[in-house]
């Protein structure tokens, strides 16, 4: 994150699911479109399903383009990290927001 | 023929107690994964031969109760009955029953024979429950179905490798398909590299979030068959588009190149392969270059290539593997030493009659002597994972008791350590993840009011730094209270109240025995012995226990664990008349230092040694030896060690150079002297001493903190 920006956090929890997909994208387009890098905080989701993954991904994809930063912060709840791993997206169990973001396949 | 008899009970024990191992391990798995088929199957198959084995052995107990807990089980496996958590502790219950009824051949112990009695029939009445409420359908469970008993082990089966590319519809999501569910039902099949695709998802003005866009190629090997595999997808099968392809591979063995992988899947032409195989480059980048193929494509490739790799590096593992019993390797190892012992008296002899012959011979020796001990030793490497399970239990049982939610995530499995180390790290390491469930993590309403997951996660990881492992327990519980430790110190005066202290000081008090600030004493902790225990056993070791911790957050315990406690590099020095060892991975470096400068410095004990004030010590006054006299050297020798985290200074009066070090245990005599951790016979066979390089850190900083 560049000095001197201060960045938009959301805060992220409880099941991420579809059902709650399309809110999540517009609670992070808002955040892109504010000129701030964003900080999306995962410590307290509880669940994560594919819809809101993919999500994260247009996000990143997102905020390349427009030149911002969007990262994870906090601690990646066990359960998410592990099933991130069955499904092929991480190699091993992540803690930390700066590993997991890193290990994330195409991410 | 008794004798014969006798081999193969104990081969078989010794197999029983291995299948017994790897029943714990599924049942655990299956707490969490009910409907995984392998699983079930392959608890089943353990049960299946120990069954067998015991019956023909004679073990009648044994064989009687496993019969019950094996009927249980195929009622699960065919899907009759349901895996419930209260099924995984009766069955995990029956396993620890089972391990101690093979401790008896004939004459089960009255006490022992009735708690057999109690569990197999709870073990009788699960089964007779038949169709319960719930029970889920044959179509649930996942690659489960009939063994063959003759076929029971695993490894008859044969194994198939697939390639599965399943494409799910962009519509998946509207009837409710939790995709991630299906992929993970997938690879929990058998041993999986899942690869998924999500270069199609768009950036996010562009993304219709109730749309799928990602897709999955996942490589799997195991006894499976086709049908189990499109089992999982049975109820979207027309909401996707799934591919299952056998993978065939090379006949002689050999590893698939990626070339043919990328042909074999039908991403490029073999046409087009030949020509990109003509240039100087590496092929995937000349595929890419020439846009044949997409980076995820040639991604997706290696990892098929490296999951066959390893698949063929299994098969041959297998094949070129022997069992041998550990008194043989013991007795191997000690052979190597009493050789490493001899080729030093053989150098010695050789430089002392100056003979050009007999020091080429001596040199030849030396380096052959050098593999020997190296492969020996790395015969004797076992993954340190192979007693991780063990703690998974722990953790499940001791958080059932104390109603906490709790789970042990472990990573550095493959690390390897020598096997009397990993033997002997066992009680330490259950007192330290005991204290964690405890001590360290909340009970689940707190954890939620703290904001915290209510399931707290103890983390045991494992990884190699130099000669040493160093192994980390993690917990994300409370914390250390630093003013409750601080008063229970005042109260056992170990520090007076008016005394600073560092942190990182007042928390290795906790290792200090009879140490506990628990208010109540439980059954599980709260006596302060369990730490004290692990101080002395990882000193015992060689090693040594660091404490941290984040109030609120957790606290995490390191083990600095030495690879081998058999033979080792050394230094070695002299003091007057006496050598000593220093071990060579302690080393940080030596350095000269004139003695007048040395007593320039006076009681201030502190030298700079690349840019750090480095405390050191005497080991001539250390030990109380004479002084030298007249003919002490101008110039003193300093070797520089790292120990505890921290360097200091060792003041010898010669160093002599590296010495191939096989360690003896201390005699009665020695067993007291501050420093020491065990003996090496010299080439002239006088002894030296090994010396305790954390031990002699402690009283160095104690001492220069003084």
């Amino acid at each position: 994150m560049q000095a001197g920006q201060s960045p938009k956090i959301v805060n992220l929890h409880g099941s991420l699911t579809v059902d709650r997909a399309a809110a999540l994208m517009g609670e992070i387009s808002e955040a892109l479109k504010g000129g701030e890098n964003v900080l999306l905080s995962i410590s307290l989701v509880e669940d994560l399903d594919l819809a809101c993954l993919q999500v994260f991904y247009a996000a990143k994809a997102e905020a390349r383009a427009a030149g911002k930063e969007l990262h994870f912060l906090g601690s990646v709840p066990m359960r998410i990290s592990k099933r991130l791993v069955a499904c092929g997206f991480l190699h091993g169990v992540s803690e930390h927001a700066e590993d997991f973001e890193s290990a994330l396949v195409g991410f | 023929m008794a004798l014969s008899i006798d081999k193969f009970k104990s081969t078989f024990r010794e197999e029983a107690f291995e299948l017994l191992g790897h029943l714990e391990d599924d049942l655990l798995e299956l707490e969490s994964q009910p409907k995984n088929g392998e699983l079930i199957n392959s608890a089943f198959r353990a049960i299946h031969t120990v069954k067998g084995s015991a019956a023909m052995f004679g073990y009648d107990a044994v064989s009687k109760f496993a019969h019950e807990m094996e009927t249980a089980l195929d009622l699960c496996r065919n899907g009759t009955l349901s895996i419930t958590k209260d099924f995984i502790g009766l069955a995990l219950k029956g396993r620890d029953q089972l391990r101690q009824l093979m401790e008896f051949e004939e004459g089960v112990p009255t006490e022992i024979a009735k708690e057999s009695e109690l569990l197999l029939r709870r073990f009788v009445e699960f089964s007779k429950r038949g169709q319960s409420p719930g029970a889920p359908s044959h179509a649930d469970i996942q690659g489960a179905g009939p063994v063959d008993p003759g076929n029971s082990s695993p490894r008859n089966a044969e194994a198939k490798t697939y390639r599965i590319t399943f494409k799910p519809s962009k519509g998946i999501f509207k009837n409710g398909t939790r995709v991630l569910n299906l992929v993970e039902e997938l690879a929990a099949l058998g041993r999986a590299d899942v690869f998924p695709h999500m270069e199609d998802v768009p950036p996010l003005g562009a993304l219709d979030p109730e749309s799928c866009y990602a897709w999955w190629e996942v490589l799997l090997s195991g006894p499976i068959d086709e049908n189990s595999i499109r089992d999982i997808f049975i109820f979207v099968e027309d909401q996707a588009d799934l591919r299952v392809e056998q993978v065939k591979e090379e006949a002689d063995g050999s590893s698939k190149r990626l070339g043919d992988i990328l042909v074999d899947r039908g991403a490029v032409s073999p046409g087009a392969l030949r020509e990109a195989l003509g240039s100087q480059k590496k092929l995937g980048e000349v595929l890419i270059e020439k846009n044949l193929v997409s980076t995820p494509q040639v991604e997706s490739a290696l990892v098929e290539q490296e999951h066959l790799k390893k698949g063929q590096e299994r098969v041959e593992a297998a094949a070129g593997s022997i069992r041998v019993a550990s008194d043989k390797l013991d007795a191997l190892v000690d052979l190597v030493g009493e050789l490493v012992t001899l080729q030093a008296r053989l150098a010695q002899t050789s430089l002392d009659l100056r003979d050009v012959s007999l020091s080429s011979v001596s040199e030849q020796f030396e380096r052959l002597i050098s593999q020997l001990r190296d492969n020996t030793m790395s015969i004797r490497m076992l993954p340190i994972g192979s007693t991780f399970n063990k703690f998974r239990r722990v953790v499940r049982d001791l958080s059932l008791e104390l109603g906490k939610e709790a789970e042990l995530a472990t990573e550095g499995a493959d690390t390897e350590l020598d096997k009397t180390v990993i033997e002997r790290l066992g009680d330490p390491l259950v007192h330290i993840i005991r204290n964690s469930v405890d001590h360290g993590i909340e009970m689940p309403e707190v954890r939620d009011l703290a904001g915290k997951p209510k399931a707290g996660v103890i983390k045991l990881s494992a990884r190699h730094s130099g000669a040493y492992v160093l192994i980390q327990v993690s917990d994300d519980g409370k914390g250390l209270d630093r003013e409750a430790i601080r008063s229970k110190a005042i109260e056992r005066g170990l520090i007076l109240p008016s005394m600073e202290i560092a942190d990182q000081e007042l928390y290795q008090l906790i290792f200090e025995p009879g140490f506990s600030t628990a208010k109540k004493v439980t059954t599980v902790s709260g006596r302060g012995v369990g730490m004290d225990v692990v101080k002395r056993e990882i000193d015992a070791l060689g090693g040594s226990a660091q404490l941290s911790t984040v109030p609120g957050a957790g606290m995490t315990v390191t083990l600095k664990i030495p690879l081998t406690l058999a033979i080792i590099d050394g230094l070695l020095i002299r003091i007057g008349g006496e050598f000593f060892v220093v071990p060579l991975s302690a080393v940080d470096g030596c350095i000269e230092i004139r003695r007048d400068d040395l007593a320039a410095l006076g009681e201030k004990r502190i030298i700079s040694y690349r840019d750090e004030l480095v405390p050191f010590v005497s080991l001539r006054g250390f030990y109380e030896f004479a002084a030298e006299g007249e003919g002490e050297p101008e110039i003193e020798q300093m070797v520089i060690v790292s120990a505890q985290d921290y360097r200091i200074g060792l003041v010898v009066d010669q160093v002599i150079g590296d010495y191939q070090t096989v360690i003896k245990p201390l005699g009665r005599m020695y067993r007291d002297v501050d420093g020491v951790s065990g003996a090496t016979i010299l080439g002239d066979g006088t002894v030296a001493l090994v010396l305790d390089v954390n031990r002699l850190a402690l009283v160095v900083q104690r001492e220069s903190v003084r």
